[in-house]
């Protein structure tokens, strides 16, 4: 399975020129610039860089627009975990208890697992990718629009039912992120929900909405408090703290390894990728831990669960393309123009031909990897500071930064309006206990998910027998039951058995007003 | 005995509303899409999923009324929220004509200033210093011109 003779070569050239490994270092910093400043994102960074890699041989294209991926996939964690805001698509379930534990004072220790959890996802991920390129590759290639319709809707339901208060209202939510995401230009040929706005033909804009959503509504919900962290002995920045969060990373081996193989094999999903990865491998970690709900309240767990499914999933999207050609997310289709731009075509020919190439590739990802904890630990403390700044100077400042970003997306005033329009809604939802990232992954993935609803009836011919030719649709389907299932009945199951005692230590006249109590 | 029938709080009224705008925002949706086309391509994502959205609509309003969400601990009142909103919104829609530099300079002057802040040197100093350095960073990243009143876009 592994090319040895091809390792070697790709070894010497790596190793060949230190220029290979200079371009890493510059490479890194712009994707921890750009994933943590909220609105600017990974593929910008990359598609802004895309023209130096002209001046580049394509390995040192390569390797530098992949060091952007690697350093901008666990920029993105940052603020996340400092003040809500994804700083990418693939940061959403950093923020859900990373973000709690910035308000309990352990910013450092967040910062630290993320860290420590991306670069050994990083690791995992191409090491899995060095081991069974060859077999993900044909994995792939058998996915069809119908497995990932039923993986997107996996996804969302999963979401849904696990991160609102309410079942009901969470799978609303991510239905109507999902409806949302449908506005504008379709595929068929028709214009839907525009309000006549040209501005929406394309839809909402996504990344907008989400940092709407996700930042704007929870800096409303911040305006009176005085800092991120209230206690003044909790604000301090301390590289000893961020040292010893990083290190606790080790402390969860089976959620470093679960989040890395969901990461590798959602990532290598194309176009689905890492903004699903980290979500489905958070929801996973939450189901399978002994204390679910302490989930969502600052659980390190969660931290580790999202990042080492983000950062694998980088891993599973440079799969694809360099098997199949086929980019996973924006961050890849940049990449696949660099590919273009120096006459090189992905895909099962790229893979045979040029091995040495491709495991060049994943051993300077490796070292990129190493790099990273150095890098980080430098500039985290630096970024960490951001506790000490008061909320009234915080909140205006990220709102505007949002507004920038915003723009710097959508290219036009779509994009900050969309910020503001979404960040009424995000409060309003958060308010009334409906699932803001059921929302927001709904509407990042819903055009998606009708194009792959279209492609599968045209395939299928509009016949529902073409679903038992798809046992892995059948299989994805079959786990969407189970998670809409599987948690009321555990409630139910849970429920039962919280009452056993209760029955057994009360009278008989005092057991109905019990239960109900419980 | 008749245990009390508790009237429904102001919170609870709400959360109803929220649900029946969101339940009318599904509703108008699929009118639009299914006045734009009848066609199955154009519906096979947006009618399964309205109808599904309805019945969870209903079968969570049924709930409500049954079982009333207990009210929320929010940390934030609503009173103080809508001055924040309503100056976001100012913000974001005027920045065509004040230009992202002034607009953000002025938003972010006008937060400190009701927000507590009384030291002018502060406030108008801040909102200069981030207002200019964060334009000069996006006129300088981004491929396409940005609004700009003062620095050139």
């Amino acid at each position: 399975m592994i090319d040895w003779s091809a390792v070697q070569e790709g070894l010497s050239l790596l190793f060949s020129s230190p220029s290979y490994w200079l371009i890493i270092i510059p490479g890194i910093l712009i994707g921890l610039l750009f994933g943590a400043v909220p609105g600017l994102q990974i593929s910008m960074a990359m598609a802004i860089f895309l023209p130096v890699t002209l001046y580049m041989n394509f390995m040192q294209a390569m390797l530098f627009l992949t060091s952007i991926f690697t350093g901008g996939s666990f920029g993105g964690s940052i603020p996340a975990i400092l003040m809500n805001i994804p700083g990418t698509s693939s940061s959403i379930a950093t923020s859900f208890d990373g973000y709690p534990m910035s308000r309990k004072g352990q910013h450092n220790t967040a910062l630290g697992l993320a860290l420590g959890s991306s670069c050994i996802g990083v690791l995992i991920g191409y090491g899995i990718l060095f081991l069974l390129i060859g077999p993900i590759s044909k994995l792939v290639l058998k996915m069809g629009p119908s497995e990932m319709a039923a993986i997107i809707l996996w996804g969302i339901t999963l979401i849904g039912t696990l991160s609102s208060g309410s079942m009901v209202k969470g799978v609303i939510s991510g239905l109507i992120g999902l409806l949302l995401g449908t506005i504008g230009y379709s595929e068929a040929g028709v214009t839907r929900g525009t309000l006549g706005s040209p501005y929406l033909l394309d839809g909402i804009p996504a990344i907008p909405a989400m940092i709407g959503m996700f930042a704007a509504s929870e800096l409303f919900r911040l305006v009176n408090t005085k800092y991120l962290v209230e206690d003044a002995a909790l604000r301090k920045v301390s590289i000893k703290a961020i040292l010893a969060g990083f290190q606790k990373t080790i402390r969860y081996p089976w959620g470093i390894i679960r989040g890395s193989l969901i990461g590798v094999f959602i990532g290598s999903v194309p176009g689905v990728g890492s903004s699903i990865a980290n979500l489905i491998s958070y929801m996973v970690a939450k189901k399978q831990d002994a204390d679910p709900e302490s989930f969502g309240q600052g659980n390190p767990a969660g931290v580790v669960a999202s990042e080492s499914a983000n950062s694998t999933s980088e891993a599973g999207s440079m799969a694809t393309l360099l098997a199949l050609g086929i980019p996973g997310g924006g961050a890849t289709a940049v990449m696949l123009a660099a590919f273009a731009m120096h006459n090189i075509t992905g895909g099962p020919q790229f893979i045979r031909e040029e091995t040495d190439i491709v495991y060049a590739i994943i051993f300077a990802n490796f070292g990129q990897a190493v790099l990273l904890i150095g890098l980080g630990l430098l500039f985290l403390p630096l970024l960490a500071n951001v506790v000490k700044v008061p909320m009234n100077y915080l909140v205006p400042s990220v709102l505007s930064l949002s507004v920038f970003g915003s723009f710097g997306l959508t290219g036009n005033m779509s994009g900050p309006i969309t910020v503001m329009v979404f960040a009424l809604v995000g409060w309003v939802f958060k308010r009334f206990d409906y699932s803001v990232s059921a929302a927001v992954v709904g509407i990042l993935l819903g055009g998606m998910a009708e194009d792959s609803l279209i492609y599968t009836y045209q395939i299928s011919g509009g016949q529902w027998s073409y679903l038992f030719e798809r046992p892995a649709t059948i299989a994805i389907l079959l786990l969407l039951i189970v998670s809409l299932c599987g948690s009321s009945l555990l409630a139910v199951v849970t429920r039962a058995h919280n009452l056993r005692p209760t029955r057994e230590s009360f009278s008989g006249s005092q057991k109905g007003s019990n239960a109900r109590t419980k | 005995m008749n245990p009390k029938v508790k009237p429904l709080t102001k919170h609870q009224i709400v959360d109803l509303t929220v649900l029946v705008a969101l339940a009318s925002l599904v509703v108008w949706y699929f009118v639009n899409a299914r006045s734009a086309s009848t066609h199955i391509l154009n519906l096979i994502l947006i009618l399964p999923f309205t109808v599904l959205t309805l019945f969870l609509c209903l079968i969570q309003f049924i709930c409500q009324f049954i079982r009333p969400s207990v009210e929320a601990p929010a940390v934030e009142s609503v009173k103080s929220v809508l001055p924040v909103i309503s100056l976001f919104a100012v913000y974001a829609l005027t920045l065509p004509w004040l230009g992202f530099d002034v607009g953000t300079c002025l938003f972010v002057g006008a937060f400190l200033w009701f927000h507590g802040e009384r030291r002018w040197p502060w406030i108008v100093g801040y909102s200069l210093s981030f207002a200019s350095v964060v334009s000069l960073f996006f006129i300088a990243m981004l491929p396409y011109p940005m609004p700009m009143l003062v620095f050139p876009s």
